[in-house]
């Protein structure tokens, strides 16, 4: 009967080409946005996550503010302590920053300055395009040395002798000169530390030279394993909020931003795919029309079939599978729309295209009880045709 | 004439259907009897507006009367619901119509194979059922071709080979040669005869004196009675 039912349906619909293809219309465009958007939604999220997996996963960055109460606790020495809060903590760097301009005769070019543990590099992988970091007895002398972004070390040395040469850092007006003993390589940013257009100098030279405080910025805790990233930074953001109050510090990670991120995205997307939805329920409800429009069209058919002894729940199941068959050919050929309008954005935004399996089982899934839903009114009219009255309708 | 030990096939008893349109009920059939036997040629003649057609649906069980019974080989068609209905009409009645009603998108086998469909018979019996239905009619040729490829009187043929297949109690025609010329008319009651003769109850409804009076029982209806069989 089913087989009979669809071998049928797809008559009648051939029957009608154009009618067929504008109710099509409707399912496709709904299942095609809904795809689109939810795998977008997916690749978007799958992006995030693997630029987070790049940008130190196992780095959280604790700042407390200088307005904060007992700002006075957080000094060099005391990331020491930091590092004890728990066990699953690596490292503690400590580390401050400020903006100045650096200069080469009368080349110039404004640039983030950070004071850093001669640890920093290894710490987070950063790889040189010439010289190296500086090294720990930098840090104990406080020899003014400095490590150069890439952006800057081209625009002050456009021939590429960086190395060995000096650059003056700007303070107050005042300039000193600093050797440069390392460039390094372009580095994707976190957050706000953009690499590229910084330079780094030894966290003792800068609190000699650049810092009127013995106050750190900033302190890098670097957990064992990436995996712990989430819990730690719990940890010590609990501790904080404890001891001097959830105003007077900021705590993030790449981990804690991503996992913001992907809420965000994922609300956003469902939100997105909830407003597409409306469309495919509209779309069942051009079915819902075409349908009626059939039943009447064809009242003479069912009362002929009626007479040929086909019970009500035949002609029901005659006309449900015609609606049926109607949403599933428009959500195939939604999905595969959505699919491919959905690599076209992730191509031409240069993120990977991820295919949501949840987005394509949803959306036939909701089309199919759209076709139910909206083919079920007019199937039951059609089946409570008075026989007599149908047989008679010309 | 009929011999008495013959089965009863439709038995028609004090049946009454009325109509309620607004306030006025109208008696389309009123305590209406009637007996027929298998294997009998009858003709239900009458004058449009009769009760001659609300006969034939109570006998087509396309509908079921509002008060008495009708027994369509035994089985008591009052009360029954549309489901009922539909399979009684199935199993036991076979319609032809005078505007031959096939399906117009389907082959002639599609449509001979409809009520088998509507059975449960699997597609293989299905298909040879209605290939010997459709060589008997004298259509075994056209059996792919459309409703609208055919003459009348080859389309009429599809419609007696629909109502045959199924091998109902009762062949119900309602004014099968209405829309035929002559000749094709006279071609289709041969093989109404033709059917006669194999024993199948034939009820032939028609307002045409002529061809109601070649059946070998008439029935006269007027004004929702039966008048006294000659």
């Amino acid at each position: 009967m089913i087989i009979e039912n669809t071998k049928l349906a797809f008559k009648a619909l051939v029957g009608s080409k154009l009618r067929t293809v504008l109710s099509l219309l409707g399912i496709v465009i709904g299942v095609a946005s809904v795809v689109t958007i939810l795998t977008l939604g997916q690749s978007i999220q799958t992006n995030i996550t693997d630029s987070i997996s790049s940008a130190g996963p196992d780095l959280i960055t604790f700042s407390p503010f200088d307005s904060g109460e007992e700002a006075d606790i957080f000094t060099e020495e005391y990331s020491t302590f930091m590092a004890s809060l728990d066990d699953r903590i690596e490292t503690v760097m400590a580390m401050d920053n400020s903006s100045t301009t650096v200069r080469v005769g009368q080349e110039s070019e404004s640039a983030n300055v950070y004071g850093v543990p001669s640890t920093y590099d290894d710490n987070l992988a950063l790889t040189f395009a010439s010289g190296e970091f500086f090294a720990l007895s930098d840090s104990i002398t406080s020899r003014q040395v400095v490590v150069l972004g890439t952006n800057v070390a081209e625009e002050l040395f456009p021939t590429g002798n960086a190395v060995g040469n000096t650059v003056m850092l700007n303070r107050n007006g005042q300039g000193k000169s600093y050797t440069v003993v390392g460039v390094l390589e372009d580095k994707d940013a976190i957050f706000s530390l953009n690499f590229d257009d910084s330079v780094f100098i030894p966290y003792s030279t800068y609190q000699a030279r650049l810092n009127n405080s013995p106050n750190v910025g900033s302190y890098i805790i670097k957990v064992a394993d990436e995996n712990y990233t989430l819990d730690v930074s719990d940890n010590v953001e609990a501790y904080y909020d404890d001891l001097i109050g959830e105003d007077y510090f900021r705590i993030m990670s790449p981990t804690t931003m991503a996992e913001m991120a992907t809420s965000v995205t994922s609300t956003l997307s469902s939100f997105l795919a909830a407003i597409a939805a409306i469309s495919l329920l509209v779309g069942g409800i051009g079915i819902m029309n075409i349908m009626l429009v059939s039943v009447s069209e064809r009242t003479k058919e069912i009362g002929i079939r009626k007479a040929l002894g086909a019970a009500p729940a035949v002609i029901r199941g005659q006309f449900i599978c015609e609606s049926l068959v109607i949403t599933l050919i428009g959500g195939v050929i939604g999905v595969l729309i959505g699919l491919a309008a959905s690599y076209g954005f992730s191509v031409s935004m240069g993120t990977s295209f991820v295919i949501s399996t949840f987005s394509i089982v949803i959306s036939m899934g909701f089309s199919m009880i759209i076709g139910l839903f909206f083919g079920w009114y007019p199937a039951l009219k059609a089946s409570q045709l008075d026989p007599i009255d149908a047989l008679n309708y010309e | 004439m009929e011999k008495n030990n013959t089965k009863t096939i439709i038995k028609i008893d004090h049946a009454s259907r009325f109509y309620t349109v607004g306030d006025i009920t109208v008696k389309a059939l009123n305590d209406v009897s009637l007996e027929i036997k298998e294997g009998e040629f009858t003709s239900i003649m009458g004058p449009s507006g009769s009760g001659k057609s609300t006969l034939m649906n109570l006998i087509g069980c396309l509908d079921s009367p509002s008060d008495g019974n009708i027994y369509i080989d035994d089985q008591p068609t009052f009360n029954m619901d549309e489901t009922e209905l539909a399979f009684l009409r199935n199993s036991k009645v076979g319609f032809i119509f005078q505007q031959f009603n096939l399906l117009s998108k389907l082959t002639a086998l599609e449509n001979v194979t409809t009520p088998l469909l509507y059975a449960g018979i699997k597609k293989k019996e299905r298909v040879e059922r209605a290939k010997a239905a459709l060589e008997k009619v004298g259509l075994g040729d056209r059996i792919y071709h459309r409703p609208n490829e055919m003459s009348g009187g080859q389309k009429q043929r599809v419609a007696i080979a629909r109502a045959i297949v199924t091998n109902p109690s009762i062949i119900l025609a309602d004014e099968p040669t209405g829309a035929l010329d002559s000749t094709t008319g006279e071609q289709i009651m041969e093989l109404f005869w033709q059917l006669h003769s194999e024993g199948r109850t034939i009820i032939f409804v028609t307002h045409d004196r002529n061809l109601g009076y070649q059946c070998l029982r008439q029935v006269h209806i007027k004004d929702g009675h039966l008048e006294d069989e000659k």
